[in-house]
């Protein structure tokens, strides 16, 4: 049990330095921060306006020392709509850092797989932002990113620059290409899986919607991969972060302090995991 | 640590001096047969239940106070935060913590125990501030029950009636309209020292008494131990009773409401309406039987029917918070969601039908 922080249920109001549209619905945001957060890749604040309302946001950059927060919002319903209308130099509520992350030291020498469905690229790129700035650590990392047109592809520049650094490999997809210029391939992100390399001490790390872990679970059963090295990055609705609202127990887990990182092996058995 | 043979309206009355100067809360006359904790003055009308009654004609059914005592620990609407923002657009945040004294009166054992139990999850990990200043300068006065409260009430079966951790001071009725008023913790002890009462020589003579005085069994009992219950619960998850006992179930959540160890929330933000420059955070009673209690953005419910929330809320009494918050059944078997709910859905019915499921898979 940690010591009562009277402020845990009261946003630090941080500034925004840059704000840019990603998308139609998805807006980049750049803080600075106070103090540096000293975040794990993976987890997440709750963010806010005052006066509007508080959701759970993934924290997209990577961690370390530093007094940034980037944080990668799509309109969704009353407050993230709201957060489309924020610039430079306004306000955000940021609490937290909450939830579980990824350990880096395990991914050391292992190969990497992450698998992104549309806006789950956001918490992987607090992970592969590491991963790639110490590349020498670990093994080969392959990023396959899927979205569902051109238009709605998110970090694009960066992905590509990601496809540059040596021993990586990056392939991006989308369901269809809507008549629009396109680059990538044509497909869901389960299509690649067969065609990879994947040794047994590779370690997967999966983020999307609902539904799109089932099948690609199936894909890397199929190629023997282990369920202890697959990681899942899971979304329930929150509404504290501190694992008392209820809203996102998982069985008798809650996401918000158990996940949203989870070893797929801890919660394969637990009906409500991948529901 | 000090106790008392008191004439319990000697005690009321202390009672209601202690309310002429502090905030104490006392359950009322809600309806014909219902009472709530409310906040109670020096010139209240209270009572308690006789021992010598015979016919329970005067029966202070306070246990079916609904909502439940620790809901005062978490009130419905409290504030997080307050905030303003100046003419830059930039916003200065205020946390609200409740640190005003109160005294919770005639508490009874199934609300002891979850007031407990709700301590425990309130400070488990990363504690909740706003539920636990307001907890610390809490008093609870509990009293026990010599009658279950009616045909509704498990509170034995569900390990509560014995309860006593928690209270400051504990009551307990003895014949001729007396009371033993026993202090179990120093804050307890501070507030009877000035009360003046005869001291009590015989406590344990007292206590027996009014254990001797209680029908057995005490409310309904389980057809095996509650461990047992729990483990049958725990097996349970693709039985049917969830969907036979969910097919008249509104989703009104209404048992969420009233159980004295449900505390989800959900969180609002509000402008004030006179001065648009500053509002305030507060929450809300929120319940897991509401339809769109786990829906996500995108319109994903990850528990779309009623079965799979009822499920849901009695797994989480008797499996999920046991599991993690000192092994003991969060059901404390205080009957209030089966009393309240328009469908006779009954959480020990549905427990024993599980309990039977599992006999006859052994
Ligand atoms: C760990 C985690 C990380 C996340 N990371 C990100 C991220 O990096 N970026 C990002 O943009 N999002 C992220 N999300 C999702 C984000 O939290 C939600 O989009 C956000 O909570 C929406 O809040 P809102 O106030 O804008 O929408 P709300 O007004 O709450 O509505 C959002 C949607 O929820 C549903 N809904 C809400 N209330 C009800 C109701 N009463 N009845 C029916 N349906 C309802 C609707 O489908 C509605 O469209 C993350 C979520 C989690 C749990
Ligand atoms: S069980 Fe009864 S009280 Fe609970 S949600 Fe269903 S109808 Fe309402
Ligand atoms: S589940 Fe029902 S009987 Fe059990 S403690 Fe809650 S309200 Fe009381």
């Amino acid at each position: 049990m940690k010591a009562m922080d009277p402020r845990i249920l009261t946003p630090a109001m941080v500034r925004i330095v840059e704000a840019t549209d990603m998308t139609a619905h998805e807006r980049f945001f750049r803080l600075r921060l106070p103090r540096p957060l000293r975040h794990a890749p993976g987890q997440f604040v709750m963010a806010s306006i005052p006066g509007i309302g508080e959701a759970p946001i993934s924290i997209c950059c990577g961690p370390g020392d530093h007094d940034r927060l980037e944080l990668l919002v799509r309109s969704a319903g009353s407050l993230t709509m709201a957060m489309q209308q924020l610039g430079a130099g306004d306000q955000m509520g940021i609490r937290g850092p909450f939830g579980t992350g990824f350990d880096l030291a395990e991914f050391e020498g292992c190969d990497v797989l992450i698998v992104a469905g549309g806006l789950g690229l956001a918490p992987l790129r607090s992970l592969i932002e590491p991963l790639l700035a110490e590349r020498n650590r670990f093994g080969r990392i392959t990023i396959i990113s899927g979205c569902r047109t051109p238009a709605d592809e998110l970090f694009r520049d960066e992905m590509r620059a990601w496809g540059r650094a040596p021993g990586t490999r990056v392939i991006r997809l989308v369901n269809d290409t809507a008549h629009l210029p396109w680059d990538g391939e044509v497909g869901l992100v389960t299509a690649p899986i067969a065609g990879l390399d994947i040794p047994p001490a590779t370690l997967a790390v999966l983020c999307g919607p609902p539904v799109m872990y089932k099948f690609v679970i199936m894909e890397l059963a199929a190629r023997g991969l282990a369920h202890d090295r697959i990681f899942i990055d899971l979304e329930r609705r929150m509404r504290c972060g501190i694992g008392k609202c209820g809203h996102c127990q998982i069985n008798h887990l809650t996401c918000c302090q158990d996940g949203p990182v989870f070893r797929l092996s801890a919660v394969e058995a637990l009906p409500e995991a991948l529901a | 640590m000090g106790a008392y043979l008191v004439e319990r309206l000697v005690f009321l009355e202390w009672i209601r001096t202690l309310a002429g100067n502090e905030q104490v809360y006392f359950p009322q006359p809600l309806a014909e047969s219902s009472f709530h904790f409310a906040r109670v003055h020096s010139s209240s009308l209270l009572a308690l239940e006789d021992f010598d009654d015979p016919h329970r004609t005067t029966i202070f059914r306070a246990s079916a106070c609904v909502p439940p005592p620790a809901r005062i620990l978490a009130p419905e609407g409290e504030q997080l935060f307050t905030f303003r923002r100046d003419g830059a657009g930039d916003c200065t945040l205020t946390p609200v913590l409740d640190s005003s004294r109160r005294i919770l009166a005639g508490v009874r054992p199934c609300d002891l125990k979850a007031i407990a139990l709700m301590d425990r999850f309130q400070r488990a990990t990363i504690p909740d501030p706003h539920y636990l200043v307001r907890r610390e300068h809490t008093l609870l006065i509990g009293h026990d029950c010599l009658h279950p409260c009616d045909r509704y009430c498990f509170c034995d079966a569900a390990g509560s009636l014995a309860w006593r951790e928690g209270a400051d001071i504990f009551l307990t009725p003895q014949p001729g309209a007396r009371l033993l008023v026993e202090a179990l913790t120093d804050q307890g002890a501070v507030l009877l020292a000035g009360a003046g009462f005869p001291a009590c020589g015989e406590v344990e003579e007292c206590r027996a008494r009014a254990e001797a005085r209680r029908p057995d069994p005490f409310g309904r009992r389980f057809a095996a131990s509650l461990d047992d219950v729990m483990a049958a619960v725990a097996k349970g998850w693709d039985a049917d009773v969830w969907q036979e006992q969910s097919m008249r179930c509104f989703s009104c959540g209404t048992c969420n409401l009233v159980c004295p160890t449900c505390s989800c929330f959900d969180v609002r933000d509000d402008f004030s309406v006179e001065d648009p420059d500053s509002g305030r955070r507060t929450r809300h009673w929120d319940g897991c039987m509401l339809e769109n209690f786990a829906v996500v953005a995108g319109g994903h419910n990850f528990r779309k029917s009623p079965a799979a929330r009822q499920r849901h809320r009695v797994m989480r009494k008797f499996v999920y918070q046991p599991h993690r918050f000192g092994g003991t059944s969060f059901c404390v078997g205080c009957g209030r969601c089966r009393r309240q709910c328009t469908v006779d859905i009954d959480i020990f019915e549905i427990a024993s039908e599980l309990l039977a499921a599992a006999g006859e898979g052994a």
